[in-house]
């Protein structure tokens, strides 16, 4: 954060102003330079799987030759799945969010059921897995004549693990709204249902919200789990389909890799834009 | 006249550790009380328990007709302790303005939300209460664009717009830089001109002889002495008193 912007002085530069400038340069070059290592390391990458060789004296270097009439093919097949992803962690977050919320709630209760009931979940979900959960809620379910379709299935699965992870965080947002607010909130005759509504959650969201997102971005990649169920045609069930079928399972998965790859990247810079969005707004 | 605040026989524990001790003390209308005494003497305590942010464990509050006997519980007793916050503003020494809403939302919040007032009205109660302040001209900043003393009368204002029969002050300047403190402590001379009912717990020692009607000594628990603020100041009757007032007469703070 720039708390020191320079102040602009026309007359002479002083010596502080000189000091600033050099190490303004500095991070400069780094920033250049990490930026341009980060190209070289991409070209290595595309490089390595180019099908090109490259001779060097007497050695020969045979980089990985993909197919590309395959990739051309399923290109459009594998991106397909990009929406059901994008369905699946977003409805899962929501999911999640609420879950979150209330375990966390349940936490702060002084009610011993609802305490109970809030740390019985979040423990039994943090000691089991996840792809197990799945396979719960698609598999195990219809035993009891509950038929769960795989993106459900999926849905439930995710937003329970990971609202009984996210009530950590939302625990903590809670935790970090003074006692003070509280007081104040009470004192002007609010009950202490609007005190947490109008008061405490607000601001606990604020500080809940860069965590999330980094909830966010991990579900969108643990989605894929749901493609297990064989019935979500998402992102990765597509790859390893087409992968399996034609024995193509380098190309499929590397091309499902750069897709989920390129969301996260998107998505980690809205977080960090949303991210000095509200910090400029709160100090 | 009778009471508006009536604290009668007021016990308070804190686990083991006794902080009031049968304490009894009266408020009339427009009266401004000031409660000075040293820190753990539980005069924030006693102000707390007024308006029940703090729990009495035995003994009886009064406000304005309402009598809340302490130790109750059930939905009654909840109604009449939101009643009684009703009755009463507070205003806190770290000011507890929302740092999520603007100042002008700050000072509606109560009208809005606990007396369900309409949006225009309740602006137009909060802007007279800014204007009251003095700090009209900040009603669309958020509070952490503001100094202490600002954010203090803000407070103030809050707590004036719910338009409470009796003001409660805790310590509101001791938060304050030393040059931010004239500012607040001139509102609430302001408000107390005015005729709003105070108790005001404080450390302003000038404040107490200028403003107040009568000065309330604490000292372990207890008051030790209930007097106007011209006899606590020029003969004050207990040892414990006169060290107080010379301590702050030669400038030490505490």
């Amino acid at each position: 954060m720039n708390l020191f912007t320079k102040q602009e002085d026309s007359a002479s530069k002083s010596q502080a102003e000189l000091l600033y400038q050099a190490q303004r340069r500095k991070e400069q070059l780094f920033r250049t330079n990490v930026g341009l290592s980060w190209g070289v390391l991409l070209l290595i990458l595309v490089f390595l799987f180019s099908g090109n060789s490259l001779t060097i004296a007497n050695f020969t270097f045979n980089t990985i030759k993909l197919d590309q009439q395959f990739i051309k093919d399923n290109m459009f097949f594998i991106a397909g799945g990009l929406w059901e992803t994008i369905k699946i962690s977003i409805l899962s977050i929501a999911f999640a969010t609420g879950l979150a919320l209330l375990a966390a709630l349940g936490r702060l209760s002084n009610n011993p059921p609802i305490y109970a009931l809030s740390t019985f979940y979040v423990s039994l979900i943090r000691g089991t897995p996840l792809y197990l959960q799945i396979f719960f809620f698609f598999l195990a379910l219809p035993q009891l004549g509950i038929v769960l379709s795989g993106t459900l299935a999926g849905v439930v699965a995710l937003g329970l693990n990971y609202g009984a992870y996210m009530s950590e965080i939302f625990r903590a947002g809670i935790a970090s709204v003074g006692k003070g607010q509280r007081e104040a909130a009470l004192a002007i005759g609010m009950t202490p249902g609007q005190t947490m509504q109008r008061i405490v959650i607000p601001q606990a969201m604020r500080f809940a919200i860069p965590p999330m997102g980094n909830e966010f971005i991990a579900m969108t990649k643990d989605s894929a789990l749901v493609s297990a169920t064989g019935f979500v045609h998402e992102l990765m069930w597509r790859s390893t389909k087409v992968g399996r079928a034609q024995f193509r399972n380098l190309e499929a998965l590397i091309m499902a890799a750069i897709f989920y790859w390129i969301m996260t990247l998107i998505l980690t810079y809205a977080q960090s834009w949303l991210e000095s969005r509200l910090a400029k707004g709160d100090r | 006249m009778a009471p508006i605040v009536k604290v009668a026989n007021l016990d308070k524990y804190f686990g083991r550790l006794h902080v009031l001790k049968k304490i009894n003390l009266e408020v009339k209308p427009m009266e401004v009380v000031c409660i000075i005494g040293r820190s753990g003497s539980g005069k924030s305590t006693l102000l707390r328990c007024i308006n029940f942010l703090e729990e009495p464990s035995a003994g009886t509050i009064e406000v304005d007709k309402l009598i809340v006997e302490a130790g109750g519980k059930g939905r009654e007793h909840r109604q009449l302790v939101h009643d009684v916050r009703l009755k009463t503003g507070m205003v806190f020494q770290e000011f507890n303005l929302f740092p999520h809403m603007s100042v002008l939302e700050n000072v509606t919040e109560g009208p809005v939300t606990v007396k369900k007032m309409d949006r225009s009205k309740a602006n137009e109660i909060a802007e007279m209460n800014l204007d009251r302040v003095g700090m009209l001209f900040k009603k669309d900043e958020y509070p952490m664009r503001l100094s202490g003393g600002q954010k203090q009368r803000i407070a103030i204002a809050r707590a004036l717009a719910m338009e409470p029969k009796v003001m409660l002050f805790d310590e509101p300047t001791s938060a304050l830089d030393p040059e931010l403190i004239g500012e607040v402590l001139n509102v609430m001379k302001k408000v107390a001109q005015e005729g709003m009912t105070m108790l005001v717990v404080t450390h302003e020692m000038g404040f107490a002889r200028e403003v107040a009607d009568r000065v309330v000594v604490m000292a372990e628990g207890e008051i030790i002495e209930d007097n106007t603020p011209e006899e606590i100041f020029k003969s004050p009757k207990d040892p414990r008193t006169k060290a107080l007032i010379d301590r702050y007469r030669s400038g030490g703070v505490e």
